[in-house]
């Protein structure tokens, strides 16, 4: 088995040893810069980025002036995770056993028809993440490539996701418990696990193995820590374990973020918002504002962005859209669905068009920020993929006018 | 015949005064006062516009809502109605706005909206949209669960919505009576209701009421069950709809009230759909669904207005045309349930389209943040049935969140098109609507200033959001 697949890998190297060269596209590098040039891709990457590149073997692609940027990276999604969210057996994200230990990563379904869906409009790869779930700590999140392939590019158990607020309880325990937590795992190389997971406090929060192990690669600083929080005085706290923990923080939603600024700023840390989200959904709201994504980025703090809701996370560009029509710069719009994403959650060498990167580029009709607008070609490690999806698949069969049942229109 | 009914019915009323004589004369007005017994029509609108001046806007772009655009126009509105529109309006006593370069449309509708009845925050305290304690509810009215002070409503104002429906959720087959609303947010709701605006009717298909019961092991847990549970409820509601007109027929003959029949105010409800003075609006996603239910109509002989999130609205787009029956639908929210897996992105479009243009679409919200940017949910859709290869322009695109809301509604000769002798509800855009960096500028709702960006003084404020983050401050400034 193991020889077979190596058989391919080694077919597959020969037949898509190819080249594309694109041509005249107004780039959007996702490091800020935005300039019109040409693009030629080998292989996998990125080659050269400049202006006049010529190569006889490559394809060439004329973007005309049209739009060109990295392909987008949603950082958080439930992309080959969740099928139909209201049909259980359709979802593999939430855990009922383990908490911070659980991982999504072999759940992942290439087939899942939200792949060519959110690729077809820009979103090349994705990090997805563990879903609902009655614990602090969800588990961890995983990077994959959004190619389709059944031989699955990823990275595994890329970051921690946890919340803290009006979720039931006291928001002082659930400190409590994080800190007890953070504890247990900083103890990990003193103590035999197995007396760790016989402590009182790891037996009544029915702690594995894994969870503590999982915990220490937060509180090692191997993984960043998602803390979705809203309220300003918990930004705070979050901050603060920031420091305790020499937790390597990453804010979710910080919907009252504007409140406590410098503090957010000072500390360093990164965020994802929704930033259409400006809907006091509870009391940890109430700050909730349509200019949240201005603020915090022209105050300095990197600003990555989250969706309304899910299947549809190119929609981040709708968000980024609205954040730029509310004061943010178009550039950090670009950079918080690229390059920011690639360096948040370390995925190495994509998120910019950039010499020796991996080609996973989008060439879009109109201003991507734009909700009218839609990727005319879409690459990823440097092929070109179909737009193709089952819904334009739908689309073609009910635009059929041939007077034949739907079921023979294909 | 309803022409009839309707006399009769209005006939009936001024007998039923006299029947109430004890009542009335407790009343210090001279009106006559009408029978609780058969007032189908009580809490009934008191809005009263916010004051206005005479307004002349110059120079700007304009989208009537009708379909057509036209460029550097003008349009004269006081006293809260449209007087003049056209090029190079003179008149010396109005306001004069100079929008050169800027955009006009109508005030934008939202035929499915749950503001009030699912108010910020979203708490168990004042989650009032389902009355989902049985199948059939249609005694419930949402304008009773509405809270005055939701800030969603300021929030959708500065998305340029000027009127808006709501409507109770869809837990049930009958989830109860939907209302309209102009978005000038007051502490009262009656002060807030659309004048003259029918009523409609909640209906749901498909996967919530089926799961809601079944889940409780009582009907209905099927489709199929579904179906029975409509029939059996117009089976009484043509029992009750007939007793009442024999009543009202019988009363009118003998000039007084003849046995007047125990009221249901469920069945009240029923009967004004049979009557055609309930509009239907049907949640419903699958094709075959609305299929049936167009059925279910005929058979019982009523009309369905709108089907809502209808992701399946394409596969019969035709039969929608040919039956008169809009589409309410999303540009591409899908997959959160089963029965939302089918989407497309031209859906809006190809339910437009349908029949040469005959169909009726409609781009409806749903949503606190959709609400918000009604624009943008139509130019994504707008731009799938580019792809999909219709010639659909943007002014077109402009009456799915206009003129067809307000006909859904039952509200368009009053609002959603910019036309002389319509309400002044209207929107000045900094940009192109279509636009994700558009801004309103100014939102106009019965020709006063409702919404003017970067007045303070001109934005609402909700007792909700005052003083509640820093006691000397508001919650958020708009």
């Amino acid at each position: 088995m193991k020889k077979l697949s190596f058989l391919i890998v080694l077919l597959s190297i020969n037949v898509s040893a190819n080249s594309i060269l694109i041509k005249s596209g107004q780039i959007n590098d996702g490091l800020g810069n935005s300039f019109i040039g040409d693009i030629l891709i080998v292989d996998e990457k990125i080659v050269e980025v400049g202006k006049f590149l010529n190569s006889p073997s490559a394809k060439i692609i004329e973007a005309k002036g049209k739009p060109v940027t990295p392909g987008l990276i949603s950082p958080i999604s439930n992309i080959g995770v969740v099928e139909i969210n209201a049909l259980d057996v359709t979802n593999d994200d939430s855990p009922d056993f383990f908490g911070p230990g659980f991982s999504v990563f072999n759940a992942f379904n290439p087939h899942s028809t939200l792949i060519p869906w959110n690729r077809s409009n820009g979103v090349t790869s994705s990090i997805s993440t563990p879903g609902y779930s009655s614990q602090i700590f969800k588990g961890m999140g995983s990077f994959y490539l959004l190619d389709g392939d059944i031989d699955i590019t990823g990275n595994a158990d890329v970051a921690m996701y946890a919340r803290l607020g009006a979720i039931g309880g006291s928001r002082a325990e659930t400190i409590q418990i994080m800190e007890s937590m953070f504890e247990l795992a900083l103890n990990k190389d003193e103590l035999e696990l197995e007396e760790l997971l016989g402590t009182t406090f790891a037996s009544s929060m029915d702690m594995q193995l894994q969870d503590i192990q999982a915990l220490s690669r937060v509180v090692n600083r191997e993984i960043p820590l998602v803390l979705e929080v809203n309220r300003a005085i918990d930004i705070l706290q979050a901050l603060r374990l920031k420091n305790d923990y020499d937790l390597e923080l990453v804010l979710m939603s910080v919907e009252e973020a504007p409140l406590v600024l410098d503090q957010i700023l000072a500390s360093g840390v990164s965020v994802i918002i929704d930033p259409m989200d400006n809907i006091p959904d509870s009391f940890d709201e109430l700050a909730s504002n349509i200019k949240l994504g201005g603020i915090l980025s022209n105050a300095g703090i990197k600003v990555m962005f989250s969706t309304q809701r899910s299947h549809n996370y190119h929609l981040m560009r709708q968000g980024a859209g609205n954040a730029v029509a509310h004061g943010m710069t178009y550039q950090a719009g670009i950079s918080g669905m690229t390059s920011i994403v690639a360096d948040v959650f370390n995925i190495q060498d994509r998120g910019s068009i950039k010499d020796g990167y991996f080609a996973d580029i989008v060439i879009w009709s109109e201003d991507p920020l734009e909700p009218s607008a839609y990727p005319t070609t879409v690459i990823i490690n440097g092929s070109e993929i179909s737009l193709e999806t089952r819904a334009s698949r739908l689309t073609e069969r009910y635009t059929d006018k041939r007077d034949i049942p739907s079921s023979y229109k294909h | 015949m309803k022409n009839h009914l309707f006399l009769a019915f209005s006939m009936l009323l001024i007998y039923s005064c006299s029947e109430d004589v004890e009542v009335s004369q407790s009343s210090t007005t001279d009106a006559p006062a009408k029978s609780t017994s058969l007032d189908r029509d009580p809490f009934e609108s008191n809005y009263k516009p916010l004051e206005s001046e005479r307004t002349l806007i110059k120079s700007v772009n304009l989208y009537d809502g009708l379909g057509n655009e036209y460029s550097n126009f003008d349009v004269l509105f006081d006293d809260g109605i449209i007087l003049e529109i056209g090029k190079d309006i003179v008149d010396n006593n109005a306001t004069i706005i100079d929008a050169r370069g800027k955009w006009l449309t109508p005030g934008l509708i939202d035929i499915h909206s749950h503001m009030g009845v699912y108010p910020a925050p979203s708490v168990r305290t004042s989650s009032d949209g389902n009355e989902a304690t049985s199948p059939n509810t249609a005694e419930v009215w949402a304008e009773h669960s509405v809270w005055s002070q939701d800030p969603q409503f300021s929030l959708a104002l500065k998305g340029g919505v000027t009127a808006f429906h709501v409507l109770p959720g869809s837990a049930n087959l009958f989830g109860g009576r939907g209302a309209t609303f102009k978005n000038i947010p007051r502490n009262i709701i009656h002060d807030m209701k659309f004048p003259g605006a029918p009523h409609s009717l909640k209906m749901a298909c498909g996967e919530n009421p089926k799961r809601v019961y079944g889940n409780r092991g009582s009907a209905p847990s099927t489709r199929m069950g579904n179906m029975a549970g409509y029939r059996n409820a117009w089976i009484s509601a043509v029992d009750y709809q007939k007793r009442q007109n024999e009543y009202i027929k019988k009363s009118d003959e003998a000039k007084e009230l003849v046995d007047p029949p125990r009221r249901n105010l469920e069945l009240d409800t029923l009967a004004g759909v049979l009557e055609g003075e309930i509009l239907v609006q049907n949640h419903c996603y699958r094709a075959d669904e609305m299929a049936n239910m167009i059925e279910l109509s005929k058979e019982f002989n009523y009309k369905i207005t709108a089907f809502h999130h209808a992701v399946e609205a394409y596969k019969i787009a035709d039969l929608l045309a040919d039956e008169g029956i809009c589409g309410a639908l999303w540009a591409d929210w899908w997959g959160f349930k089963h029965e939302a897996y089918d989407m497309v992105p031209a859906n809006i479009a190809i339910v437009d389209q349908a029949r040469g243009g005959q169909g009726c679409a409609i781009v409806h919200s749903d949503d606190e943040v959709g609400i918000q940017h009604l624009n943008q949910e139509a130019a994504k859709a707008l731009s799938a049935g580019l792809r999909a290869g219709y010639e659909i322009t943007k002014a077109r695109a402009m009456r799915w969140i206009t003129s067809n809301p307000a006909k859904a509604a039952g509200i368009l000769d009053q609002t959603g098109t910019i036309e002389i002798g319509k309400d002044a509800d209207l929107v000045i855009w900094n940009k192109n609507p279509f636009s994700v960096y558009a801004l309103t500028e100014y939102v106009f709702v019965d020709g006063a200033k409702a919404f003017v960006r970067g007045e303070k003084e001109l934005q609402p404020v909700t007792d909700f959001d005052l003083g509640i983050i820093n006691p000397s401050d508001e919650r958020a400034s708009l």
